[in-house]
Parts: C-alpha cells; sequence; structure tokens
C-alpha cells in the first residue's frame, strides 16, 4: 500500500484503464499533490480496490511542462468529481473530461488561484469574482426549470438544485454545492499531527468517528504504530456507536419525507437513547474525543458497558415496534417501494460506496473487504438488496441495525483486559512518507490520504467521506420520479453536506 | 334582525376556529408522543402575525395584494351561511351552492396569487391544489346531493333538518365516511397533503402561500381554520346529525360532535403517511363510489 506505481501523466489514462478493466475493479479516491518543493512535480494519485488489494497509481507531472493531464472520466465515470476538483484546485487539466464546469469553487473565486498548490496562502484575502457557474438544465416547451436553495426550510445546510421539470416529472437534476467549503485540509497544513487531528474530527458530526479514525489509521499506517489490543476494540466500539445512532436516526428521518409523524417521532426517541449512551461513554454526544491517533483517549468500566449493554437491550424492541409500523403498512411501502432507483450498474459507474451502493446489489463493505483495527476477529453479515430504491436502501439499514447491535455485543465480550497504556507514542516520522487510512463510516467508506512533512507535521491532508462518491447518485435516482418525492429519495441517502465541505 | 344574527354567527365562528385549530394540533402532538402546542398557540401565532407588516416582491400585481383578503372575505361568507343551532336565523338564502362557491372563489384567488410572485413552489403548490380541487369537487357535490335528494332542495338549513329527521340508514352511513374524507382533503391533511411539513417540494397548501409573510399569512391562516371549522361544521349538520336523547341542549352536543371529529382528523393524520400525488385520484374515485352508493342506498 506505501508502494505507488509512478508513472508519467501522460500514461495516466492506459494505465488507469487496465486497472479499471471495464469495471472488474473500481477507483475509490483520486486526488492530487503538489510536490514541486520536494521534486518540482505535481501528481495525481488513483486509489484503486483491485480484487483483494488496493493498487495506487502516481501519475506525475512536471511543473515546467504543460499542466495537464488525460482523463480518464470517459471510462470511469465516478472520476467526475475527483478531477472536477483537482482542476479547481490545483490547476491540473483533465483533458478530454466531458464536464469542466466550476466545481467547488464557485462564480465569486478568480480565475488562475489555485488554494491547494503551496504557493497559494490561505491567510491572504482573495478577490470576489465575477464568473459565471452555468448549471445543467434541459429545456424545451412545457419544460420549466424548478431552483431550489441553496437555503432551504429545514435546518439544514446550503446545496442548490434545479431540477428540470415537464409538470411533476423530473427529467434532469443538477446540484451546486460547497458553498461552506472550510478549506480545512489547506488550513492543517504545517499543522502537527496530532494538533491537526482536532480540525479533521471536526469535518462532519455526524462522521466524526470515521473522519478521526481514517486519520489516524493513516498515520499509523505511515509510522508503523501498533495500537493497543484493547484501544482496538474501543475504536470499534464507537465505530459502532456511531452507525447506530445513525442508522436509527436516518430511518426516522426518512418518515418526515412522506410526513409520518409517528416514525419521525419515535426515530428521534430511539436516537436520544443513544446519544445519551454515547455522552456517558465519551463526554460527548456525537463520540467527539475518543478516538486519538495512536489509541483512545478513555476506556470504559464495567458499569458502563453494562449500561450499554441495557440500553441494547431496550432498544431491540422498541425498534423492532417501530420497524413493524412499516413493514406491514401498504400506505408506507407505496412510498418507499420503486422510489429513486439507482441500477447495479450506475452504482457501480459512479463508485457508489455503503449504503447506496448495497442497496443496489454491490457487495462492498471496507470493514470486511480490507479489514482494520480488531474488524477481522469480528463476525459480522453485509446486507445486501437488489431492488435499488427507498425501500432498499431503508431495509439495508435496517438490517445493519441488527448487524452493528450483535457486534457492540461481542466488543464487549471480546474485549482484552487493560493492559498498558491505551494509546501507542506516535514516534517522528521520516518526513514525506505518506499513506492511506480507511474505515466504514455508518454512510459508507471514508479514506483519508496524509503525507507528513518536517518534524510531524501535516504536508497534505486529502479527506474523503463516503458523501462524495454518493452525491452524484442522486442525479441518477431522481429523474423519472415525480418533484414531490425528491426529499424522500435525498433521505435516503442522507448526504452529508459538511463531509464534501472538507 | 337576521342579518345582526348572521354577522353574530359569523364573529363567534371566527373567534372559535383558531380553537379548533388548535385542539387538532394538540391531539395530534399527543398522539406523536410529543407534548403538542397549546390549545391557544394557534390565537398567539396570529396575533404575532398580525403584529408584522407585510413584504411584497416588487413583481406582483394587485392580486398578489388582494387574495389574502378575499380568501378570508369567502371564509367569512362561509360562515356566515352555514347552519349552526346557535340562532335560529329563519334565512331562505343559505344555498349550499353558494357556500361551496365561495370558499372556491377563495381558493381560485389564491392559486392566481401563487403564479404571481413567480416562485416555483408557488407555482408547484397552485397546480397541485387545483388537480386536488378538480378530484374534489364533483365528489364532494355528489355527496352533499345525497343529503339535497333527501331534502327535496339546496338550503342548507332544509337539508340539516332533513338529515336529522331521516334516522340513521345504510346511506348515511356511506355518505358520512365519504364526507370524512373529503374533509381531509379540503383542510389539506395527510394523506392528501401535510400542512406541518417544511419540505417545499412536497407542498401543496403550504406551498401556495409560501410567499406570504405578515399580516397576509396571518389572514390566510385564520381563513383557512375557519374554512376548517365550516366544514367541520357540514359534516355535523349533514352527516352526524342526530343527538342521542337527552337534557343535554343541541348546541352542546354540536360543540362535542366538533371537538370528535377534530380527535378524528388528528388520529386520520397520525395513523398513515402522505400519499404519492398521483395516487390521489384512486383515493377520491373510491369516495366518488361510496357517494354514489350511498345515493343508491337511499
Amino acid at each position: 500500500m506505501k508502494e505507488y506505481k509512478t508513472i508519467p501523466a501522460a500514461e495516466l489514462r492506459e494505465t488507469a484503464y487496465q486497472l479499471y478493466a471495464d469495471g472488474k475493479n473500481g477507483l475509490m479516491s483520486m486526488f492530487a499533490n503538489d510536490e514541486r518543493q520536494l521534486n518540482g512535480n505535481y501528481a495525481i494519485y488513483c486509489l484503486f480496490s483491485v480484487g483483494k488489494s488496493m493498487q495506487v497509481i502516481k501519475a506525475v507531472l512536471k511543473e515546467k511542462g504543460k499542466l495537464e493531464f488525460p482523463s480518464i472520466t470517459p471510462k470511469i465515470s465516478g472520476a467526475a468529481w475527483y478531477e472536477r476538483e483537482i482542476y479547481d484546485m490545483f490547476g491540473l487539466k483533465p483533458v478530454g473530461h466531458p464536464d469542466l464546469r466550476p466545481f467547488a469553487l464557485h462564480e465569486n473565486w478568480p480565475q488562475g488561484i489555485f488554494p491547494l498548490r503551496k504557493d497559494f496562502n490561505n491567510k491572504t484575502p482573495v478577490p470576489t469574482a465575477k464568473k459565471e457557474f452555468p448549471m445543467a438544465g434541459v429545456e424545451g416547451e412545457g419544460v420549466f426549470q424548478v431552483p431550489v436553495g441553496p437555503i432551504h426550510a429545514g435546518i439544514i445546510e446550503p446545496g442548490h438544485f434545479i431540477f428540470s421539470q415537464a409538470g411533476e416529472d423530473i427529467i434532469r437534476l443538477d446540484a451546486k454545492l460547497f458553498f461552506l467549503h472550510r478549506g480545512i485540509e489547506k488550513a492543517i497544513e504545517g499543522a502537527p499531527i496530532e494538533r491537526a487531528f482536532y480540525q479533521v474530527e471536526r469535518i462532519s458530526g455526524i462522521c466524526t468517528v470515521a473522519h478521526s479514525l481514517s486519520y489516524c489509521q493513516a498515520i499509523e499506517n505511515i509510522a508503523g504504530v501498533t495500537v493497543p489490543p484493547r484501544a482496538q476494540y474501543l475504536r470499534a466500539l464507537v465505530s459502532e456507536m456511531e452507525r447506530l445512532y445513525n442508522h436509527v436516526g436516518d430511518i426516522g428521518n426518512l418518515c418526515a419525507g412522506m410526513g409520518f409523524a409517528v416514525g419521525i417521532m419515535a426515530g428521534a426517541r430511539l436516537k436520544e437513547d443513544i446519544m445519551r449512551v454515547n455522552e456517558a461513554l465519551t463526554g460527548h454526544r456525537f463520540l467527539r474525543g475518543m478516538v486519538v491517533p495512536g489509541g483512545v483517549r478513555l476506556d470504559i468500566n464495567d458499569q458502563l458497558s453494562a449500561e450499554i449493554r441495557s440500553m441494547l437491550d431496550k432498544l431491540i424492541p422498541d425498534f423492532n415496534e417501530m420497524i413493524e409500523l412499516f413493514r406491514g403498512n401498504d400506505a408506507y411501502l407505496n412510498r418507499v417501494e420503486t422510489t429513486g432507483i439507482v441500477p447495479r450498474q450506475a452504482a457501480l459507474d459512479l463508485g457508489v460506496v455503503g449504503i447506496g451502493a448495497r442497496a443496489s446489489g454491490v457487495d462492498v463493505d471496507i470493514r470486511r473487504d480490507f479489514p482494520y483495527g480488531c474488524y477481522s476477529s469480528l463476525k459480522f453479515d453485509v446486507p445486501i438488496y437488489t431492488s435499488g430504491d427507498v425501500a432498499a436502501r431503508l431495509w439495508v439499514r435496517v438490517d445493519e441495525v441488527a448487524q452493528t447491535v450483535n457486534l457492540i455485543r461481542e466488543i464487549l465480550e471480546k474485549m482484552p483486559k487493560a493492559k498498558g497504556p491505551l494509546k501507542a507514542a506516535i514516534p517522528v516520522i521520516k518526513p514525506y512518507s505518506s499513506g492511506f487510512g480507511w474505515c466504514e463510516s455508518p454512510q459508507g467508506n471514508n479514506i483519508h490520504w496524509l503525507m507528513v512533512g518536517e518534524n510531524n507535521t501535516v504536508y497534505r491532508l486529502y479527506a474523503r467521506a463516503a458523501a462524495y462518491p454518493n452525491w452524484p447518485a442522486l442525479t441518477v435516482a431522481a429523474p423519472g420520479n415525480i418533484i414531490p418525492d425528491f426529499p424522500l429519495i435525498n433521505k435516503s441517502y442522507e448526504l452529508s453536506y459538511a463531509c464534501v465541505d472538507r | 334582525m337576521s342579518v345582526l344574527f348572521m354577522l353574530l354567527q359569523v364573529v363567534v365562528l371566527a373567534v372559535l376556529a383558531p380553537l379548533v385549530a388548535g385542539v387538532i394540533k394538540n391531539t395530534k402532538g399527543k398522539m406523536q408522543s410529543r407534548r403538542g402546542p397549546g390549545y391557544f398557540q394557534v390565537y398567539y401565532d396570529l396575533r404575532k402575525f398580525f403584529k408584522k407588516d407585510n413584504v411584497f416582491s416588487p413583481t406582483v400585481s394587485w392580486i398578489f395584494k388582494a387574495a389574502p383578503y378575499i380568501y378570508f372575505a369567502t371564509a367569512l361568507g362561509a360562515a356566515a351561511l352555514v347552519p349552526t343551532l346557535l340562532f335560529d336565523r329563519g334565512l331562505h338564502y343559505d344555498n349550499i351552492f353558494v357556500l361551496i362557491y365561495m370558499l372556491g372563489l377563495g381558493r381560485f384567488f389564491l392559486a392566481l396569487a401563487s403564479l404571481d410572485a413567480g416562485s416555483s413552489f408557488g407555482g408547484m403548490g397552485g397546480s397541485r391544489e387545483m388537480f386536488i380541487n378538480i378530484l374534489v369537487e364533483p365528489v364532494l357535490m355528489l355527496t352533499l346531493f345525497t343529503v339535497a335528494l333527501r331534502a327535496n332542495g339546496t338550503g342548507m338549513s332544509q337539508m340539516a333538518s332533513a338529515s336529522a329527521s331521516s334516522g340513521i340508514s345504510l346511506s348515511a352511513i356511506l355518505a358520512a365516511i365519504a364526507f370524512l374524507i373529503l374533509t381531509v382533503a379540503e383542510t389539506g391533511r395527510i394523506p392528501v397533503d401535510n400542512p406541518d411539513t417544511h419540505l417545499e417540494l412536497t407542498m401543496v397548501h403550504e406551498g401556495m402561500v409560501l410567499e406570504y409573510c405578515g399580516r397576509s399569512v396571518g389572514l390566510i391562516f385564520w381563513g383557512s381554520a375557519l374554512k376548517q371549522l365550516v366544514t367541520i361544521l357540514l359534516m355535523v349538520n349533514f352527516f352526524l346529525p342526530w343527538n342521542p336523547a337527552g337534557s343535554l341542549p343541541p348546541v352542546v352536543w354540536m360543540i362535542l360532535k366538533v371537538l370528535v371529529i377534530a380527535v378524528v382528523l388528528a388520529g386520520i393524520e397520525t395513523s398513515t403517511n402522505k400519499m404519492r400525488l398521483f395516487r390521489l385520484p384512486g383515493l377520491l374515485i373510491a369516495t366518488g363510489c361510496l357517494s354514489l352508493l350511498a345515493i343508491i342506498a337511499m
């Protein structure tokens, strides 16, 4: 994994297509790095899952040469967003990309300023530009453009959607996101890795553990540090607690898309019970501050694990009762079944991860495929549904709740006794070594890539949350449905804005 | 004298309408394992709205500004006509058609206003409201005909006393069920519309009035509450007219029945979720069949 297959950028397309093998393998992530200070090059990294292994291509662009590379999007649709972001942030042009509109940087960002290059100083003010931000739409007789957002009626983050509709039917959907891009990846450059951790942990509330875990595992991979066994189990425990409260809350929230108040309230109540245990466990309802580089910060005692067990015992009957409200309910099933279908091929092409993939018949779970921490010694099933609709995403979540509850019990049972500290010290890392860290967040796999600079500082971090490859799935799921069903489709993915606005 | 009584009735109904809306909201909250807003919350909301100024988009015409007043006025008009047992008015011009189309006029102007501001949500709400209205109106007339046929006329006092004297029959029960579904549709409740949603893309009535604020939206909310009370009163008068023999005066029974229907509406809203928009014709066709059966069974 620390081995990168280094090639000149001109060969990127052939090499990537070869690894992709017409969809037999998947593109997991793609990002660039400004390494001019090291070797006078820009580098583009592509992470592929090839069978049971991960392989990385490192395509190198000479600083003095033409800053462009052959786009791999024509065959690998999942690369579309990654390449647009590389173009925005580094000014490296993917030649042959079918859609090179602005992406993360909107119309007010001036041309020719590339924020992730090392010579851009994020302390200097950037003038406001007046560029265009064209949105994709369909024109024709009787076709209307319905703009929605960026400000929405609920307390949610901003995102601008344009529906092309004929009557109530959605023909096309385009989204403009990244309104609250915080430049976290830039801001932590140069910061000590153990302090930058706090910013990484705060990328998003609902993926707190996932982001911190991926980041910490990237550090530990690079440094070759082994996390104490008990700390590994504690990390798995908080990961599964995060999955549990997310899934239960998301299942309840799905009901808001169809005005089923009993379901919303039941979900909210159950989620609250879990979050109170989160607070007892870590002092934070979103589990912040538990995972730290090298291990975990806090231990649990018998009383706490009894509290978790009794919460689970109480949760299961209540949760099953809530699910029974849906299962035998024709009015409910009519709303979720056949709504917002993403076919398996589309999910594969876009590189959809997590719930979205598993509901479309794509059998992926990074906990099982590329085990980390103690997951190789834990038993769990990966539920797969094939219909690809809102119902499938709901049932995947429902089945995963059962799996997660069992996992938490197993973790508590198998947890090794405390021996010594729960945190391994991070040694001084050889400058400019780099590596990946990954984990399965509630929404799908979460991948971080870190390059460490001098004195254990962050040289470059790339954080790819599960929401990033899943957002484009919405543009497949929505067309063919009617506009009033869109909120339901959207909620079935539960995509985080903050995770991509990093 | 009768005009004075009419005015009195309008005032009483207009004052009580927010209370009925409050009862529905509170009951709904209780049924959904929440505490629910207090019974008087709708009054507080209205007071808040009436203290605020209007903000109008510079692109709107007079229709947008006048629509809330027209809507409220038509609700007042309907409240003047609906038979209550509060006062014996001896009226002869309380025709049901006048009432139904008075409400229709208000809805027509709101739909026009929804297009006026040019926002996409308004247009979507307006078009959906009209789509639903096209389905509701014939079924509503059919259901009311079951009573009108019994009364040999379309005067509401006449219809009310005819259905009160006719006793419980299969026809009456079928018609009552049909009218209950229509009440749900007319008052914009689940499974037809969701009055509590914040999701603009799913809105019907709420989407139509999304561009309004301040006094205008206060008038619209008040008008809606009044319209809802009028619809419930029609239900009570025509489809639940029987009072058990006892010492209680009929007015008390009427109030009790209004409250019972309010609770039933809250129960319906809690028990199910919103339908897919294009499944509504099925629901309303079924309702139409119920009223047809009610006529046949007469």
